[in-house]
């Protein structure tokens, strides 16, 4: 059982870090540290050292939408193409072809978009 | 006494998750609550490490807590988001979603107890030998073949619906 619970226990060391890493300098050890001298021009938002323009929550274009979508359709790919390589050996050429057609239909996918123009950005 | 520690890690990861659904519903802003969907996938993800199901654990990560919660943001980001829903409120239609959830539930838990699992709990190893994406590999390409083909026509429809809507709204503008 240690050894099965081993790795994660690493894992959870990880997380538990990565929580208190951050949590502490900024609430704890930060506020202790650094000077507070607040004034009407810090507290706006940083917008690259230009006054902001307008409100944080505008509408975002739906190109945008489409380009996550893309993301999602090719990430679900690859995580197929994982147990396909783990597994190639024990497969063989049945399991090449199966996923040449797996890719193929995505392909297809991707040249309609491409056709499509909403690839380009202008 | 001894301490079942796959137990008490097990309560400790559902508590959280737990915690983030109620958040999430609590929540009457969207944005927060796509964000707390995304701590409810990653709880859900370490109940599958939990099992033993490696690979699932890392696809729930891969896919649900990063692309999809990306996804709904994204879907959030171009709609109207600032306005914030209004508060709950017991009116028929809420009531009558409550008694159909917990149904649900009692329904589901009664097909999880009343289901013989194989492999006859933690005492057998599942993967038989091998590691986990190699059994997952085995069984999708030998077994489920066409269930796997057909995912590669489902991602394109998504893709091809998400072109077309992206087109229509284009033209509007």
């Amino acid at each position: 059982m240690f050894q099965y619970w081993n790795p994660y226990l690493l894992v959870a060391i990880f997380v538990v870090l990565g929580v208190f890493l951050p949590v502490s300098s900024i609430w704890v050890i930060g506020p202790i540290l650094r000077p507070n001298k607040p004034s009407a021009a810090k507290q706006t938002t940083y917008e690259s050292g230009v006054d902001p323009i307008g409100d944080a929550h505008v509408r975002y274009n739906a190109r945008y939408y489409l380009f996550a979508l893309l993301f999602v359709v090719f990430d679900v790919e690859t995580l197929f193409l994982y147990p396909w390589a783990a597994s190639f050996h024990k497969l063989g050429l049945f399991a090449l072809v199966e996923m040449l057609i797996f890719l193929f239909m995505l392909v297809i996918g991707l040249v309609y978009a491409w056709r499509k123009k909403v690839l380009e950005w202008n | 006494m001894s301490i079942s520690w796959p137990l008490v890690i097990f309560y400790v990861i559902a508590l959280l998750t737990l915690c983030c659904a109620v958040l999430m519903l609590s929540f009457r802003k969207v944005i927060y609550m796509a964000l707390t969907i995304g701590g409810v996938f990653v709880g859900c993800a370490a109940v599958y490490f939990l099992l033993g199901a490696d690979f699932v654990g890392v696809a729930q990560i891969l896919i649900y807590a990063g692309a999809i919660t990306i996804l709904i943001m994204f879907a959030i980001m171009l709609t109207n988001h600032e306005a914030a829903e209004p508060p709950l409120s017991w009116n028929l239609k809420n009531v009558a979603s409550a008694v159909g959830c917990v149904l649900l539930a009692v329904v589901l838990l009664l097909a999880v107890r009343s289901t013989n699992w194989p492999g006859g709990g933690a005492t057998t190893d599942i993967n038989g030998g091998n590691t986990n994406p190699i059994v997952i590999g085995l069984m999708l390409f030998k077994q489920y073949t066409i269930p796997f083909e057909l995912v590669s026509v489902l991602l394109i429809v998504a893709l091809v619906g998400a072109v077309i809507l992206a087109q229509d709204r284009k033209e509007d503008e």
